[in-house]
């Protein structure tokens, strides 16, 4: 049995006949980095502040370190948590904030005093720590929120979106010190965001939700590299993956618009069945300008005319109209092109993801 | 019942509770005993003698001499106060809004008197109105003859009411400036486009924009006009001659004085009757306000 | 820029509002001014300007509230008001904070239809039920007591409405944090939702003295004589005996009106705030 588990629990709200959270089981480990990625609305909050307990399990069992939790009450769990808008007491100073809940709890004064020190050093709060949270930058009052959290020692450390409100260059360096705090103190750790990337970045394991339904549970490369499904495929990674309705005729498949990609023969036999039609998706990255210095099959060539692009510095993302759809490739920073441009380039075949057009289900290659 | 509904509707209740209980001893349950008394002759010094008295105490009210003049003295000071003292203070809020200089003076000049407690102005204006006191005094310096004010029953209840609106017109003029101060300026600048007059500006801008301030500024100084009491407890005594004892006057003194609840209470519901009538339509006036101020942000965005 | 025809009807302005300033400050100036003078001098002057100009500050300037203050119980009753203020201050937050918190936080039964309540009995004046309360407090033989005078004071549908509107508006993560910070919902509500919320406590606060200090019909009611009267009240019993000055009076009523004034002052803000947004506020 993992260190918290969830069985079966569902959420359903009382005016509504829809489920916001279904059938959820999950198993995680002791220590463990968890992220709960999705968009709005998927359910992972909901599913984040069950475990808490601000929210009701409606049906299904959760257990933290063994114990049923289902009826306890949220403080006799053993968990912190920060919260997304970070909800500091206003009125009290950083350090109030950090050590009211030790005081609460009857922790001697000196021990109180002696963490409230080591987490208002170890997050650089020190010039802060008389002030009061309307006096913080959004960084600061981010740090003062976690402070609160890891001062109470607690197993279990839930987050709900908590770099969602600093911008973008605040949010990188946050996501670091998290993941450092993460290692140093090694707290199992439950992430809820809709960025995949602070997902991808910060986690050990990554749980995919949508419609309250788990798509997919895994570690961040098998998420990329295997996607169960259409809907992970597409989430997963930046720019999106590259989806074509296409058709199988013997080895070749046929975009809507008659272009052809040769397919070697193990894996069109594992499609053959699907004859209809079937979805064929592809990673940008995966598109390849330069295919003759990677020994790709030449008669796979595809021409298209570059209508725009997206300058990174590092790389580059050519948008192009391929297939009956708007396609877009990820190609470095030395293959320099430009709108207007016809470009070649092969799509890798041993790289393409298939997928069932009726459930959207991965085809098993 | 899960358990955090079960605790919280604990915690709720034990959090309402208190004031629950406070409010059914001291609203609910004297209200339903008014309304019941109010058909009874309750007489609370004998209240064995009690008897179920269906209208009669109605009827009654209405040919007793006392109510009606009460009755007929409290419409008389409503009509006299509301527009003293509700376009008093709509006039004193657009001078004042519109003054450069000593704004700050006249601001505290005209409300000082909004800081005096009922009782001490009714004590201050009587020694105002004594015959020989500085009023009419004053007034000499003018060539009007000495006025008996309070003590003439023709004078005593607009005497009162000069007083009364003396006191209460700086509050209402503070809340006219607030609305005056919340008009957009912009009207005015694109009036001043269009070449409109200072008076065109007055009517076709500053009073629509204020309408429903107007409404419930009325409304609530008619409603502070029908509770009228300390003044005449203090100055007159209801006097001379009845002139200026009002409904809640009259209340008073046949409950609490002669123990007449039954016949109080009647008269308490006539005129609660009166007075929520008049708290419904402001309710209703000021939503409209809430939706105009509501729907006027949204345009701005 | 200002045209010389706005600048001249500026000052007539001016003018004209100086003129009705006069109407509402010469009372009060007279009764100042006659506040410091014996009753002969006050007659004296009663018709020339020295009527509005206090006399020579000499040994007998502050007889009046010498005499008022050594000769009279007023200082009394001006504490007694002091500390029923105090006491309706603290319960009635206690009490209509909690009811407020209850109605805008916590989900307990009929909640939306005990808001309704209080909202209807918000419209039913005081007037119409005060002759029951009085019933009531002299059933329970509570006249001329300061439990009697506070009781029906307390719970106050307005104030539960004030508080419950602002409450609203608090955060619920706060509350989810200080629940996984170990803090009671009893505790919370002391010492994070009335600190969140000092505007509104500090305007009930002043609305609750002001009202306290100014009522006269309820406490004129339950206290029928001796020494719990409050400063109204007590006025009226000094005013009205025989032996007090004119003079006297005027320094009584002057006494009396300075808390409030000092009240309004400090709260000038939160006052003009809650006059202009709520308006319906007996002043």
């Amino acid at each position: 049995m993992g260190f918290i588990e969830l069985k079966n629990v569902c959420k359903k709200y009382d005016k509504t006949d829809k489920n916001a959270v279904t059938d959820f089981n999950l198993s995680i480990e002791e220590k463990e980095f968890i992220a709960f990625v999705g968009p709005s609305g998927c359910g992972k909050s909901t599913t984040l502040r069950m475990i808490a307990g601000f929210e009701e399990i409606s049906s299904g069992e959760l257990y933290i370190d063994g114990k049923k939790m289902n009826e306890t009450a949220p403080m006799d769990r053993g968990i912190s948590m920060v919260f997304q808008n970070y909800a500091l007491y206003p009125h009290m100073t950083v350090e109030k904030n950090i050590s009211y809940g030790l005081k609460n709890m009857k922790v001697p004064a000196d021990e109180i005093k002696r963490k409230t020190d080591w987490a208002v050093k170890i997050l650089g709060l020190e010039e802060y720590r008389y002030r009061k949270p309307k006096n913080l930058s959004g960084g600061q009052r981010q740090r003062v929120a976690l402070g609160r959290a890891i001062v109470k020692n607690q197993k279990v450390f839930l987050m709900d979106e908590p770099l969602s409100n600093l911008d973008a260059k605040l949010r990188v360096s946050m996501r670091n010190e998290i993941s450092k705090l993460h290692r140093e103190l090694g707290s199992t750790t439950i992430y809820v965001t809709h960025d995949q990337v602070e997902a991808m970045t910060m986690a050990d394991r990554i749980v995919i939700m949508k419609d309250g339904v788990i798509q997919q549970t895994g570690a961040p490369m098998e998420l990329y590299e295997h996607p169960s499904n259409k809907f992970v495929a597409g989430f997963i990674g930046s720019p999106q993956m590259n989806f074509y309705n296409v058709r199988l005729d013997g080895n070749t498949i046929i975009f809507k618009d008659n272009n052809r990609v040769d397919l070697p023969e193990t894996i069109a036999e594992k499609l053959s069945k699907y004859k209809n039609g079937l979805i064929m998706g592809i990673r940008g990255e995966d598109i390849k300008l330069d295919a003759q210095n990677l020994g790709l099959n030449q008669d796979n060539k595809q021409k298209a005319v570059i209508d725009n692009t997206e300058i990174m510095g590092n790389e580059n993302n050519l948008y192009f109209e391929f297939g009956g759809v708007t396609s877009v490739a990820r190609v470095s920073k030395y293959e320099v092109s430009h709108i207007g441009d016809t470009v070649e380039f092969v799509m890798m075949p041993h790289r393409m993801h298939f997928f069932d057009p009726e459930t959207e289900k991965a085809i098993n290659l | 019942m899960n358990m955090k509904k079960k605790r919280e509707s604990v915690l709720g209740m034990a959090f309402f509770g208190p004031a629950l209980v406070l409010l059914i001893i001291f609203l609910f349950l004297p209200m339903i005993l008014t309304l019941i008394f109010s058909f009874t002759d309750f007489f609370a010094l004998n209240p064995g003698l009690t008897h179920f008295t269906g209208f009669d105490n109605f009827l009654q009210i209405f040919k007793d001499e006392d109510f009606r003049k009460a009755f007929v003295n409290t419409v008389c000071f409503v009509i006299i106060i509301v527009p003293l003292q509700g376009l008093g203070s709509l006039g004193l809020a657009l001078l004042v809004n519109k003054v450069s200089h000593c704004k700050r003076y006249f601001k505290v000049a005209f409300f000082l008197p909004v800081v005096m407690s009922l009782a001490v102005v009714s004590t201050l204006w009587v020694q105002i109105y004594s015959p020989e006191g500085i009023l009419n005094s004053v007034l000499s310096n003018f060539g009007i003859p000495a006025q008996p004010f309070i003590n003439s029953a023709s004078q005593a209840l607009p005497s009162i009411a000069v007083m009364s609106a003396w006191q209460g017109v700086g509050y209402q003029m503070i809340i006219f400036l607030g609305g005056l101060q919340a008009i957009n300026p912009a009207l005015y600048e694109a009036a001043d486009m269009d070449h409109a007059t200072a008076w065109q500006k007055f009517k076709d801008i500053t009073l629509p924009e204020l309408k429903p301030l107007c409404i419930f500024v009325f409304i609530t100084i008619t409603i502070g006009a029908f509770r009228m009491l300390v003044q005449p407890m203090v100055m007159t005594g209801g006097g001379p001659s009845h002139s200026t004892y009002t409904m809640v006057y009259d209340i008073y003194e046949t409950g609490t004085v002669n123990w007449e609840i039954g016949l109080a209470s009647t008269m308490a519901i006539v005129f609660a009757v009166f007075v929520m009538i008049l708290t419904v339509i402001q309710t209703v006036a000021t939503r409209d306000k809430e939706e105009q101020n509501v729907n006027k942000k949204t345009k701005k965005k | 820029m200002l045209t010389k025809k706005q600048k001249r009807n500026n000052w007539i302005l001016t003018i004209v509002l100086f003129i009705a300033s006069l109407f509402f400050l010469f009372p009060v100036i007279w009764m100042l001014a006659n506040s410091f003078k014996p009753d002969a001098a006050i007659t004296d002057d009663m018709n020339s300007i020295a009527a509005f100009v206090p006399p020579a500050l000499d040994g007998s300037f502050f007889d009046n509230y010498i005499t008022v203050l050594t000769n009279t119980s007023f200082v009394r009753y001006m504490l007694n008001t002091l500390f029923y203020a105090a006491v309706l201050i603290i319960l009635g937050i206690i009490v209509n904070g909690l009811a407020g918190y209850a109605l805008a936080k916590i989900k307990f039964p009929f909640r939306e239809r005990w808001l309704m309540i209080i909202m209807l009995l918000m419209i039913v004046p005081m007037e119409t039920i005060i002759t029951i309360h009085f019933l009531f407090i002299a059933k329970l033989g509570l006249l001329n007591t300061i439990v009697g005078y506070v009781l029906p004071m307390i719970v106050n549908p307005f104030n539960i409405f004030l508080f419950r509107q602002v409450f609203t508006s608090l955060p619920d993560d706060i509350y989810e944090a200080a629940q996984l910070d170990h803090c009671s919902p009893v505790k919370y509500f002391f010492t994070m939702v009335l600190p969140m919320s000092k505007s509104v406590v500090a305007t009930v606060s002043v609305f609750t003295f002001l009202n306290v200090w100014n009522d006269y019909l309820w406490p004129s009611l339950v206290f029928t004589s001796g020494d719990l009267l409050t400063a109204q009240i007590g006025l009226n019993a000094i005013t009205s005996n025989e032996n007090t000055t004119m003079g006297q009076t005027l320094a009584v009523i002057t006494m009396v009106t300075i808390p409030v004034i000092i009240i309004y002052s400090l709260f000038s803000k939160q006052i003009v705030e809650g006059v202009v947004s709520t308006g319906s506020k007996e002043g």
